[in-house]
């Protein structure tokens, strides 16, 4: 009844006038950041934290959560006409997406993956309504022993199951959790790996990793395109922005399946938006009564996909919002942007705050009516962002996340890393190093040691404690199914006969 | 051969990291793992992470399907990349001496008359444009500190 009360009075919260706008700026520059290649979800909150220093906390994540689902709408806009995700998690819909286009569907295509987008973004933020009571009282019996074995699963899940190899993946999660150690030690007071240089005492800033692995990489990759005359030009939209009555019927299973899949693949870690839209994309075809369609336009390939990445988000949350631990690199960047604003999430959030917790939680909902709202009727304005010459908003880019980053301390020290951390970001894609790991364990690192050191001291210095609960022995087993899975599923897959190619 | 290379740094960057844990000065005191702990299990986890590169690498080599090795092939258009790059030092050099405005029209500047070519009218507005802009917004609006340099506003 309590838990009601918190949820009604989240909706007073979210439909406050500065929180209806924060939500509306939130998710109308989502789209944009989607609909533009370069600056992903993650690089666009952490550029915004230093600025929104100042902001009421509750405003500020309102409007980063908004970036966060709202870059997934604007992402396949820019699948459907370039053929080029403008978000990973696109990925699947630039396949009969762009075929639609290419057949003069293009409208069709962004109306279905924005309905898709809603229904399936309003299942997401429903089922993060109904999980999070019931697994925050689990975790309220947390300790830190099931912390750090928790925080391990994610770590692992997400090394092992983002990249193409697992050893890369888990090279990642280390280097992240080997910079999370620079700077002074909390518990001695020691200062670590500081190499004499000052500013390094308050240890990286993952701020300007994430801008640089993310943004500063995506601006050389640009260049170099540019450079190599790769750059793909946009397709008007054609046809009208609205679906037959046939086109419709063949939507609506595969949206709400791509929405349930998505929810369930985005509340474990590890997996995220682009493995739930792939699942989502091999579902639909297999059940299809004509799977020869797919890749040559299939409606059905834009509608699932789409759903499953939108509903993915809600589902990435669960995790992030009830045990404070984010399964991937966007959720890892909205916690670092939780804790720069002196908000700790997880189990206790909801006790403490509820107002910010339900606010946050039921914006959602408005925000996915605004996002249907921007990206039918208005879509052809953010259509214009692509005719923007690349050779202009490549060094824009640059420019956005210098200020970004010196706003922070007012130090060229954070400038030289986000051009260190865009080169190793650039070398790593080319090498097939992932680096959702890295910024997921530089962000975690901190906690992980800090609950580790205290778990020891509660024991004694004895380890018995990470196997002494049940939950600390489900969560290493899971860790440890979750790094000799992808060993596993290759020879499964040549125990089944007839394995599906794709 | 690119996974050699990364096999071979990862056991370097594991052999340094052991070095400078051991350099940090331990007081132990009311903390029984201390400071250096939880470095030294990093460290075993990075050798780990190269055996397991190493086992991933006999298996490939065994299924001959390593034709992924002109990842490291140095081509004519990483030189852009190199470009960029030093372009992007020297802004950040001349960022604080020159200030905000000023560094940044030269950066975006030299950037768009070669990646935008031709359009010298439209490129030299909006890097006139965004500089102004983007300095009296954060600046006067949102309260970010931008270095001012040689320009005395």
């Amino acid at each position: 009844m309590e838990t009601l009360t918190h949820i009604l009075n989240g909706f007073v919260v979210a439909t406050q006038p500065i929180n209806l706008w924060y939500t509306f700026i939130g998710v109308f520059m989502g789209t944009i950041i989607g609909v533009l290649p370069g600056i992903g979800p993650s690089a666009g909150i952490a550029l915004l934290i230093p600025i929104t220093y100042g902001m009421n906390p509750t405003s500020a994540l309102i409007m980063m959560a908004g970036i966060y689902y709202g870059a997934k709408y604007g992402g396949s806009t820019t699948a459907i006409l370039i053929r080029t995700p403008g978000e990973a998690a696109s990925v699947m819909t630039s396949i009969d997406g762009y075929e639609m286009a290419k057949k003069g569907r293009a409208g069709a295509a962004l109306a279905v993956s924005a309905i898709g987008s809603f229904i399936a973004g309003t299942i997401g933020v429903i089922g993060l309504t109904l999980f999070a009571v019931p697994l925050t009282s689990m975790a309220l019996k947390f300790g830190p022993a099931e912390y750090f074995t928790l925080m391990l699963f994610a770590m692992t899940a997400v090394s092992t199951l983002t990249g193409k190899s697992p050893a890369k993946g888990v090279i990642a999660t280390i280097l992240g959790l080997m910079i999370a150690t620079i700077g002074i030690d909390l518990q001695s007071g020691q200062a670590r790996y500081t190499m004499g240089i000052p500013e390094f005492q308050d240890g990286v800033g993952f701020v300007v990793v994430v801008v640089g692995l993310f943004a500063m990489a995506e601006v050389f990759r640009g260049l170099e395109g540019i450079y190599r005359g790769t750059s793909a030009e946009a397709m008007k939209i054609t046809g009208k922005l609205w679906l037959t009555r046939d086109e419709w019927r063949r939507s609506i299973g595969p949206i709400w399946r791509g929405g349930i899949i998505g929810f369930i693949v985005g509340v474990l870690p590890g997996a995220g938006g682009t493995i739930a839209s792939i699942m989502s994309y091999t579902t639909g075809k297999r059940l299809s009564k004509h799977p020869e369609e797919f890749g040559r336009g299939a409606i059905e390939g834009v509608a699932g996909p789409e759903a499953a990445n939108n509903s993915d988000t809600a589902g990435a949350l669960v995790p992030l919002l009830t045990l404070g631990i984010p399964g991937g690199g966007a959720t890892a960047v909205m916690l670092g942007a939780f804790i720069m604003y002196g908000v700790q999430p997880g189990p206790l959030l909801f006790q403490t705050r509820p107002d910010l917790v339900w606010g946050l939680i039921n914006s959602m909902y408005i925000g996915n009516v605004m996002l249907v709202i921007l990206n039918l009727p208005l879509i052809g304005l953010f259509v214009r962002l692509l005719y923007i010459p690349q050779g202009i908003l490549y060094p824009l880019i640059v420019a956005i996340s210098a200020i970004g980053a010196y706003a922070i301390n007012g130090s060229v020290v954070d400038l030289w890393l986000i051009l260190m951390f865009g080169i190793i970001g650039y070398v790593f894609d080319k090498i097939d190093i992932p680096i959702a790991p890295l910024v997921l364990s530089l962000v975690l690192g901190g906690m992980m040691e800090q609950s580790f050191r205290q778990a020891m001291t509660i024991s004694g210095g004895d380890l018995k404690i990470f196997y002494g609960s049940a939950i600390t022995v489900i969560l290493l087993v899971m860790s440890l199914i979750s790094v000799l899975l992808p060993f596993i599923i290759p020879k499964l897959r040549a125990l089944g006969s007839s394995g599906d190619p794709s | 051969m690119t996974d050699r290379i990364i096999f071979v740094c990862t056991l370097l960057l594991a052999g340094v990291y052991f070095w400078a844990t051991a350099q940090i000065p331990s007081l132990e005191l009311g903390d029984p793992l201390g400071p250096k702990a939880f470095p030294r299990m990093l460290g075993v986890g990075l050798l780990i992470a190269a055996a397991m590169l190493l086992a991933e690498i006999l298996r490939d080599r065994k299924t001959a399907k390593a034709a992924d090795t002109d990842a490291m092939k140095w081509e004519r258009h990483h030189w852009v990349v190199v470009a960029v790059a030093a372009w992007t030092a020297l802004y950040i050099a001349l960022f604080e001496p020159l200030g905000y405005m000023l560094a940044t029209l030269i950066f975006l500047g030299g950037l768009t008359t070669y990646f935008n070519r031709g359009r010298h009218l439209m490129n030299g507005l909006t890097c006139v444009l965004f500089v102004v802009i983007s300095y009296v917004a954060f600046t006067k609006l949102l309260g970010v500190n931008l270095a001012r340099g040689i320009i005395p506003f």
